[in-house]
């Protein structure tokens, strides 16, 4: 039971990124390779504020979204001039800023977690506390499934309010047409810091649940890997529309979960997930180009 | 041609327009006010790399006017445009805009400090809100949304476009935006697509998609209206409906319409313009158009070029094809024996479930079928929808064929893919997308397997891109006809944007190509005149 409750509660956590990248790729047609650090930036800050300041899951978790919110002007303000690969690239640059911001903002004299040790290199944070309300902690897996699961409805329906408004019609059509889009009089500098800042915040808040659930952070979860992993959430699952992510999300945690039961050596297991994680791309790439729900296709 | 406006289209996108503007007057009441300036530019200057394309141009634009912007193939009508819609900064000069109660200026070349401030640059956004819009020559109308987006999305001060209020204020937003798609749902009516409401734009034909475009560009409040080519690859229905549409518009008194049209169809324009500026060595010369329609009795049109094409002693003979298109095959004098190169059995082609080529006959599908032989021209004139592209990519192998056979000198090819099609001889120049815009002329020329690369080469160096619209044609058909291997030529629209010089350039480059080869010519069925 335990087992299918960690699951469910990973599926929500990555069900979130995915669809917080859902809003940059599938909306804005801007493939980003930098979420996983804003997922991290959320980790970090979550930690950081409950180990030292003592604050509740809500406001750390909103501390970590405004401060994702405001450090995604790094890709954002590129994103006004660069499109396609050249963007690719600068998200990439931001992603191995952060990731080596991470692992060397530490010093081996002080705490960790006091202003030069701010982040404990590759030892990373421990002793996370899980999530408490007013007080009340949240100690048992079945609350912390409840919670994950809970975090991932709003997420969708807040998704789905935004992108049924108006707002993604302006974003869809400055991803078809950038120069019509300014033509019809929209700002779309100001969509596009928009689409990205409410994306990296939602890929926070899916980082402080992720520190609350793990209760340890390590520059690990802001690698490139990690980035590529939501990556391929939402190409196997689709962009465009807002439950592909969710169903790729769902789809590529439950995969190397399944190849547990084929009694099999982890070492083979492992390996043999990467195989199939890239035979899965490469055979979505080729018959389903628009992922398995998606309506959009990145190009 | 137009009739006067019976439907009840017109009324409707006046009112709409009075509405968005607050004006509570009925239609009846509006007369045109002639004598308010909309848009006057002064000294504008523009240059290239040396090149001076507007040098020094002043001229002004009344509330209401429609005029018609005309200039040979290079002449800067593409610049010109440009600038007066925020996409290219000029040089030097000044340009006012005055719209409704607000008036916009702006000075060139601007001041250094001016520059620093990010929310006064010259930019497409800010002149679209001073009332500006622009329609694209190739339409551009939003591929993933579906039409009535397409429209209501231009609407101005959407509440919900600000995600916050998304979230917040949901009725409020919800309630605009009811009303914005009662008014986009009322403008489809209008253009009496209201059906085809959530289908996506591919499926309209193109005179729709101008149409669209134009109801977009007023929904998203524009005053000046900026059309390149609305009549370019229309047909005689496309044409009447873009008319009737733009006339209703300026009898409102209140949207100013300027025109680029070429000269093929600059005979329609005058219809309906009050006014017409010629560029010429980057001035613009204002012209009365009772006048340019005395001078237009004695120009080009498609019949000219049939006639030369055949000669005096050639042969024309009109081919009716399926669903109202007629083939022209015109053989020179010279050609006596007629020597089969290019024949189509039984063709039928799908889009999709779609039957584009090809008719449902008692016993099944009846395909398309008609030979060329060597030296002849074959012109297929066909409406707007008919898929003439749909043959024409049919038939060089970029789409599929779902039965019938086409054979080029005997031997079957419909297996084939397009690059073994190209080297069997099959040629094809499309109507748009047909250019690599980061090659240089010789290497496009080189990559279309030319075997003479030695024409055009004043203009090797240069980049595609750089080209002006009518010189890139020009590249382009010769990049085409040039194949080492040519058999067939087909051409998808080859005259759009060429002035008369060049239709006789482009006329001179098929005929010289003609000792080998047979051509196929795709026009929408207006240009003949027929």
């Amino acid at each position: 039971m335990n087992y299918a409750l960690h699951l469910m509660i990973f599926m929500s956590i990555y069900g979130i990124v995915a669809a917080s990248l859902n809003i940059v790729s599938g909306y804005c047609g801007l493939l980003t390779m930098a979420q996983a650090s804003y997922f991290a930036v959320g980790c970090y800050t979550y930690a950081l504020a409950t180990t030292k300041s003592g604050m509740d899951f809500i406001p750390a978790s909103l501390l970590g979204m405004v401060i994702a919110g405001l450090m995604s002007l790094a890709i954002s303000v590129p994103a006004w001039r660069l499109r396609g690969d050249s963007f690719v690239l600068i998200s990439l640059a931001v992603q191995q800023m952060l990731f080596s911001l991470f692992q060397n903002w530490t010093s081996p004299n002080s705490e960790p977690g006091t202003w030069s040790n701010l982040t404990n290199g590759t030892f990373g944070l421990t002793n996370i506390p899980k999530p408490s309300f007013f007080g009340m902690q949240l100690t048992d897996i079945e609350s912390t499934a409840a919670l994950a699961f809970g975090a991932l409805i709003v997420c969708m329906l807040l998704s789905r309010v935004l992108l049924r408004s108006p707002w993604s019609r302006v974003l869809q059509s400055m991803r078809d047409d950038e120069l019509v889009t300014r033509g019809m009089g929209k700002n779309v500098r100001l969509a596009k810091i928009q689409a990205i800042a409410i994306s990296c915040a939602m890929a926070a808040f899916g980082g402080a649940l992720y520190a609350s659930y793990v209760n340890y952070v390590d520059p690990t979860i802001a690698s490139l890997d990690e980035s590529m992993a939501v990556l391929c959430m939402v190409l196997v699952g689709g962009t465009g529309n807002f439950r592909g992510p969710i169903v790729g999300a769902i789809v590529l945690l439950a995969i190397p979960e399944l190849l547990r039961f084929c009694a099999m050596p982890d070492t083979i297991a492992s390996n043999l997930r990467l195989l199939i994680y890239g035979l899965i791309l490469i055979l979505m790439m080729h018959f389903r180009p628009q992922g398995l729900a998606g309506s959009y296709r990145i190009s | 041609m137009i009739a006067p406006t019976t439907t009840n289209t017109p009324q409707r996108l006046q009112r709409n327009l009075l509405r968005a503007s607050g004006d509570q007057t009925s239609v009846a009441q509006v007369a045109p006010a002639e004598s308010r300036p909309a848009l006057s530019i002064s000294n504008l200057t523009k240059s290239y790399g040396g090149q001076v394309v507007l040098d020094d141009l002043s001229v002004g634009l009344q509330q209401g006017e429609i005029v018609l912007l005309r200039g040979d193939n290079g002449a800067g009508k593409t610049t010109l445009i440009n600038i007066l819609t925020g996409n290219l900064e000029p040089d030097a000069g000044e340009i006012d805009i005055a719209v409704d109660q607000s008036t916009e200026s702006f000075r060139f070349p601007r001041k250094w400090w001016s520059s620093l401030n990010p929310f006064q640059h010259f930019t497409p956004e800010r002149l679209a809100k001073a009332g500006v819009a622009r329609m694209w020559q190739d339409v551009r109308l939003l591929p993933s949304l579906d039409l009535s987006d397409n429209v209501a999305v231009a609407s101005p001060e959407q509440i919900g476009e600000n995600p916050l209020w998304a979230f917040l204020k949901p009725n409020a937003w919800r309630r605009q935006e009811r009303s914005i798609s009662q008014a986009t749902q009322l403008v489809l009516a209008d253009l009496g697509i209201a059906e085809l409401s959530n289908k996506s734009p591919d499926e309209l034909s193109l005179g729709q998609s101008k149409r669209v475009a134009i109801a977009r560009a007023v929904q998203s409040g524009a005053r000046i209206l900026f059309l390149d080519e609305p009549l370019s690859g229309l047909d005689a229905r496309g044409m009447h409906e873009v008319l009737s549409l733009l006339e209703s518009l300026s009898s409102s008194g209140k949207i100013t319409i300027v025109i680029i049209e070429h000269i093929f169809n600059i005979s329609h324009i005058m219809k309906i313009a009050t006014k017409v500026w010629t560029l010429r060595e980057g001035k613009i010369f204002t012209e009365r158009p009772e006048d340019v329609r005395r001078e237009r009795s004695c120009d080009t049109d498609f019949q000219h070029i049939i006639d030369r094409l055949a000669g005096d002693a050639g042969a024309v003979v009109n081919l009716p094809l399926v669903n109202g298109a007629t083939l022209t095959q015109v053989a020179p004098a010279h050609v006596q024996d007629l020597d089969i190169i290019f024949e189509v059995q039984d063709l039928v082609v799908h889009r999709g479930r779609r039957l584009v080529i090809g008719e449902i006959a008692d016993d099944g599908i009846r395909g398309l079928s008609f030979k060329i032989a060597r030296g002849q021209i074959a012109i297929l004139h066909a409406p707007n929808g008919w898929g003439k592209t749909t043959l024409l990519e049919a038939i060089a192998g970029l789409l599929p064929v779902s039965s019938g056979k086409i054979l080029v000198n005997n031997r079957p090819v419909d297996k084939m893919r397009p690059w073994q099609r190209s080297s069997a001889g099959l040629s094809l120049l499309r109507a748009r997308d047909n250019f690599f815009a980061t090659l240089t002329v010789k290497e496009s020329l080189e990559i279309a397997n030319n075997s003479d690369t030695e024409s055009l080469s004043c203009f090797h160096k240069k980049r595609v891109s750089d080209l002006s619209g009518g010189e890139r044609q020009r590249v382009l058909t010769n990049s085409v006809l040039g194949n080492r291997h040519l058999t067939i030529g087909l051409l998808d629209e080859p005259f759009s944007a060429l002035d008369p010089k060049r239709v006789e350039e482009l006329t001179e480059t098929i005929m010289a190509k003609l000792d080998l080869a047979g051509i196929l010519i795709a026009i929408p069925s207006t240009v003949t005149g027929s």
